[in-house]
């Protein structure tokens, strides 16, 4: 009997019913049977260890029940809305004054769970890159070099070959922007990048080159190197052919990594947090990830062995090995110029080999096929992959 | 809009599981109880803007839950009336296939089995409690029993469960 009133207590306590009368009560009753009390502490930590919940099987659900509600012709934030605000601009394309919904349910968000401060770390960081974005911006300013500033973009599917005022050679790759001043006098040459670019630095030792990126600035004095930085990859690759170069993380102020030929430091883009929905698979893989890793470059084993795949785009090649299907996707969409949409969310995790060079997209898709099981729909310049 | 969608997408991630395990054990299948799940979370959406009237959202939902569950099994058996007594719930658990998660432990398989051993009711009562994170109320409102049963049956639970995760072997004695 008094026994029995132990569990009942002890089934209060755990579902924060009890009052303080009760818990003392029960504190009580342990100290006179004390064999208890190591099941009861066993079984307190089982009872509060939470659910594991798969959460790649709800991004599914999840995409799957905001097309239920498209389909219904309901007002929501579409998943196309998702690949906008992935580009890091706000365009909201609908408009409510539905604040205390928001309300209520941070309200209930905070009682039930710690999700909220998930949530809030997203925004925060997302507010963050924006900012260093600003930053970088500035700093080309103040630098003074902004005069006569010139801007290469490339479109998705082309690529560009061009010298810049120094006689330092640049080659953009697909879907990237450059911008450089005009390197006259004794200023560092200085240039902002985003997306791709292989580099060949005329040597100048009193004026190093550097490049920034939103993540990284690589400085130089002379030397043949990649560094691609899409905002939209998973990382942030510097990748070294030839003499040496030093790599400034930004969200690591007076660490320098210095790179020798042949190796490349992969930094993690924190982005694929606030995109989730987008990119499931690789949220998830990132957790178990370094954030800084240096690296050594990798040779195909299928092709030419004496280019690194790094750099394989200069031959106007699309190469990937041992690649995730999501990765690949979006070196598919720079190079082919088309948007890759993944309905079947497992697939992103599917790796792939390939090598092409003329193929068509659809011969490209095929070829893929052959070893991974999947389908595509090709809807324009959407390809569905399901 | 956009901060509407943040906050209702987390809520979703959050509920989802449990309440599609709730819905499964009335309809009896899971592809039945995650339709529900989703036709509730979308008239949640539909009807945001009166949310601030309902003090406990949490409820609500699986309230709604019940409701539309408890519709869709009288369509399927064709009855007219159903109470919530005649159908046996029983939640199947939220947990993660072990087998995927490498949970295999002893301890592990010890709890599950005296879960497994419980009565349907008590087993309910449990699932609303620890894995749903249900109070006592909120269970009694729910399956429209009492408060004083959902207390009885926990504390039958936890007794027969905390036993099962003791140290010393039985036999050893």
């Amino acid at each position: 009997m008094m026994k029995d009133k132990i569990w009942h207590l002890l089934s209060r306590k755990l579902t924060n019913e009890a009052s303080e009368e009760e818990i003392q009560e029960l504190e009580q009753l342990l100290s006179e049977n004390p064999q208890l009390r190591e099941d009861i502490v066993r079984f307190t930590s089982f009872w509060e260890r939470d659910p594991v919940t798969d959460r790649e099987y709800l991004e599914a659900t999840y995409y799957l029940h905001c097309s239920r509600m498209e389909k219904q012709g309901i007002d929501f934030p579409s998943t196309d809305d998702h690949a906008v605000t992935e580009e890091g601009s706000f365009t909201v394309k609908h408009r409510f004054s539905a604040k205390l919904f928001l309300g209520s349910v941070v309200v209930l968000l905070i009682i039930v769970s710690g999700a909220m401060v998930y949530f809030q770390d997203k925004v925060k960081e997302k507010q963050f890159i924006s900012g260093e974005n600003v930053s970088d911006q500035q700093e080309v300013a103040k630098n003074g070099w902004s005069e006569g500033k010139k801007t290469v973009i490339t479109k998705n599917g082309q690529n560009e070959k061009f010298k810049l005022p120094d006689g330092t050679q640049v080659w953009l790759n697909a879907g990237s922007r450059i911008e450089y001043g005009s390197m006259k006098g004794n200023g560092n040459r200085e240039v902002v990048l985003t997306g791709e670019a292989f580099f060949d630095v005329v040597k100048d030792a009193k004026r190093p080159f550097i490049i920034h990126t939103a993540k990284v600035d690589v400085r130089v004095l002379g030397t043949k190197f990649n560094l691609k930085a899409y905002p939209q990859d998973k990382t942030i690759e510097t990748s070294l052919v030839q003499g040496s170069v030093e790599v400034f993380v930004k969200d690591r102020p007076g660490e320098k990594f210095l790179l020798k030929p042949n190796q490349k430091l992969v930094l993690l883009n924190n982005n694929d947090e606030q995109v989730s929905l987008q990119e499931p698979v690789s949220a998830r893989n990132s957790a178990n990830l370094p954030i800084i890793a240096i690296k050594r470059l990798s040779y195909s084993k299928l092709g030419d062995s004496t280019i690194p795949l790094e750099t394989s785009w200069l031959q106007k090649k699309l190469l990937f090995e041992n690649e995730a299907f999501s990765e690949v996707a979006r070196k598919m969409e720079r190079w082919y110029d088309v948007e890759i949409h993944f309905m079947n969310q497992y697939l992103r995790d599917e790796v792939l080999n390939g090598d092409f060079r003329n193929e068509s997209l659809n011969q490209a898709l095929d070829a893929l096929r052959f070893t991974t099981d999947f389908n595509y729909k090709i809807e324009g310049r959407k390809i569905i992959i399901y | 809009m956009y901060e509407d969608e943040a906050a209702y997408r987390e809520l979703f991630f959050l509920l989802f599981n449990p309440l599609t395990h709730f819905a499964t054990s009335i309809v009896q299948s899971k592809e039945t109880a995650e339709e529900i799940v989703s036709d509730v979370f979308i008239q949640l959406w539909k009807n945001r803007s009166g949310i601030d009237q309902i003090a406990d959202l949490k409820l609500y939902i699986y309230i709604s839950v019940r409701n539309l569950s408890v519709q869709k099994y009288k369509q399927q058996h064709k009855k007219k009336t159903v109470s919530l007594d005649m159908l046996e719930l029983d939640i199947p658990t939220t947990d993660q296939d072990p087998e995927k998660l490498m949970l295999f432990s002893e301890t592990y398989i010890r709890v599950q089995q005296a879960i497994e051993l419980l009565p349907t009711r008590a087993r309910l009562i449990f699932r609303l409690a620890k894995e749903h994170r249900m109070r006592y109320k909120d269970i009694a409102a729910l399956l429209h029993i009492s408060v004083k049963t959902v207390d009885n049956q926990l504390a039958i639970a936890v007794k027969k469960i905390a036993s099962a995760v003791q140290f010393r072997s039985p036999k050893k004695k």
